[in-house]
């Protein structure tokens, strides 16, 4: 029998679409259908300046969005040549929202995880968490989901009165917060029951589909982009790679617990730089709009800002490829500059499509029940998927 | 011919991959389509276990129009510390294909990964892949018509591109030297009389 999970399915995280050939509850095969949210980010980003391109690339992985900015602004900066004049402050911000982000984003799948299996109430707690983070991204960028505050040559403007506050309310409520999520969860028996052994990947298979991230390390190899080619400053910091060798969709879950942890720490180690005042931009006139009181009085300044806003800057022709850890997996951007004013082609690698292709492999034999583990496991973004 | 809507590469390096500045992202090789098989299993046999991604570009002008682009990562297979796995090595493969040849062998039986992007490249390039099991849109709707990724597909898709922009939208519709018709100093006459108190207000919905 053939039977179609999706699209509108609340256990398939988004929009995809399972077609499953079943005999019994057993499933023999599944092939998923994607392409539902395609949105044309990557058509629209080659019509865009570079400097407006970031703000439609933010919305590929929309759980993770500062990721996503993080990387192409990285890939540009390697392209004009200025990668090592970003300031350390503009960096550490930089780092900070991201795992900020990889907080968030990792709560998210916890809660639907946990929706998946049946557990309503880890929803709330992992909601409440992630609700303190996008406050502070709010405060950041002026957005709570997209605030486009990454930029090319730094930042859009210093973190604001009030941030630090609340950081350190989030640093302190977290460790509570997350004892009572691991109570609630990590050794609940039916949790424990609908995850061991389900959906194993072997580290050849991993490797051999392509698999990144917490779902690759959850295989026993300890790839994380930020140790293998650190980006922003990473290697300043202290923090551990959690690796599992069971493959399993327990394994998945408590590396992605054990990673939130880790995020964390790397968020009280910035925040201690944070009381540091610096600038957040890059001296350059030609990539960074100039400070707005010096418009009214400096010729230079006028004109700088006049061609930035009205036609962006030009980038040395080549290619480049970035890669950072999203919370997802590798997320790559491949960049092709022909030396105009807009990108040539901003190509993503993007992790959940390549791990989501796992499930053809991880399916076939398992129930229906635990094909929706398995989803859940490799957590998806179908923004992402399909951008 | 470049759509409308696309913006003009006129005057840009048309092949920006010779003029990359030095960025020590990867090791690149540039290869012929015939070379490519052969060319990915030995560096597969070199350690290159890892396949990243495939992507395109539509060089539109040049010659070959199109890159087809691999990215691969030297990963081992078996379970490993942090130490083992060090900083693994990147190589990307550029093959030009041809816009009278447009197609390349697939690999997706040396890598299971490349189906869908195999898929993508076809579906949003029109590239086919010799060899592929399931070569169908991915992305786009079964039945769309044309490859939205490449350079002469306009932004907002042929049907929009046909249909004639309204008169009202076209600036030559005005002829040159047409005296401007007053209203619009008319209406800002009106707007500084009421900032000033010197006419009333209209109320809400009635017409200004």
């Amino acid at each position: 029998m053939t039977l179609s999970m999706g699209p509108q399915h609340p256990s398939t995280h988004g929009v995809l679409q399972v077609v499953v050939e079943v005999s019994g509850e057993i499933v023999e095969k599944a092939e998923m259908e994607i392409g539902y949210l395609h949105t044309g980010i990557e058509k629209s980003a080659e019509n865009l300046f570079w400097t407006q391109a970031g703000t439609v690339i933010e919305r590929m992985d929309y759980l993770s969005p500062l990721g996503n900015a993080m990387c192409y602004v990285l890939a540009v900066e390697k392209l004009l040549g200025v990668s090592d004049r970003i300031p350390e402050r503009a960096q550490s911000i930089r780092v900070l929202l991201c795992e900020l982000t990889r907080v968030a984003s990792h709560c998210v799948w916890l809660g639907t995880g946990g929706i998946d299996l049946g557990a309503i109430s880890t929803f709330f707690y992992t909601f409440d968490l992630r609700e303190d983070i996008l406050d502070l991204i709010e405060l950041s960028g002026g957005a709570r989901m997209h605030p486009n505050y990454l930029r090319i040559g730094g930042l859009n403007g210093d973190i604001p009165e009030g941030f630090l506050g609340k950081l350190d309310a989030l640093i302190e409520k977290y460790p509570k917060r997350m004892h009572e999520l691991r109570a609630l969860l990590q050794n609940n028996p039916i949790l424990r029951d609908r995850m061991i052994d389900i959906g194993i990947v072997s580290p050849e298979d991993a490797i051999a589909w392509g698999l990144t991230g917490p779902s690759l390390r959850a295989s026993g190899i300890a790839y994380d982009v930020r140790k293998a080619f650190p980006y922003s400053g990473y290697e300043k910091y202290e923090f551990d790679i959690p690796v599992r060798d069971d493959g399993d969709a327990y394994a998945r879950f408590l590396v992605r617990l054990e990673e939130m942890d880790e995020a964390m720490r790397i968020v009280r180690q910035i925040r201690q730089e944070l009381n540091t005042p610096g600038p957040i931009m890059i001296d350059d006139p030609k990539i960074a709009q100039p400070p707005k009181e010096t418009i009214a009085l400096s010729m230079e300044a006028l004109i700088h800002h006049f061609k930035i806003v009205s036609e962006s800057f030009r980038v040395p022709p080549g290619d480049v490829y970035q890669a950072i850890e999203s919370p997802r997996g590798e997320l790559g951007y491949y960049v092709v500059s022909t030396g105009n004013n807009r990108p040539y082609r901003v190509r993503t690698r993007p992790p959940s499509l390549y791990n989501l292709q796992t499930l053809k492999l991880l399916a076939p034999g398992n129930l229906i029940a635990d094909l929706v583990v398995m989803i859940g496991s490799l957590d998806p973004v179908f923004g992402e998927v399909d951008r | 011919m470049p759509s409308s809507q696309t913006p003009s590469i006129a005057g840009t390096a048309l092949d920006p991959t010779s003029l990359r500045p030095d960025i020590s992202d990867a090791e690149i090789v540039r290869i012929a389509p015939a070379e490519l098989r052969d060319k990915l299993i030995a560096l597969r046999g070199d350690g290159f276990t890892m396949l990243l991604d495939i992507g395109g570009v539509d060089y539109l002008g040049r010659e070959p129009r199109f890159d087809v682009v691999y990215h691969l990562l030297a990963l081992p297979t078996k379970v490993a510390t942090l130490a083992e796995v060090g900083t693994p090595r990147r190589i990307r493969l550029l093959v030009g294909v041809p816009e009278n040849a447009p197609t390349l062998p697939s690999i997706q039986d040396l890598w299971p990964n490349a189906n869908w992007a195999e898929r993508e490249i076809y579906d949003l390039f029109g590239l086919t892949f010799e060899g592929h099991p399931d070569l169908r849109r991915i992305q786009m709707p079964y039945d769309w018509e044309g490859h939205p990724l490449r350079k002469d597909y306009p932004l907002r898709g042929p049907a929009r591109e046909a249909t004639p922009r309204p008169a009202f939208a076209l600036k030559s519709n005005v002829p040159a030297g047409t005296p401007p018709s007053g209203k619009v100093a008319a209406a800002l006459q009106k707007q500084i009389a009421r900032a000033r108190g010197q006419a009333p207000v209209p109320a809400r919905g009635e017409d200004s």
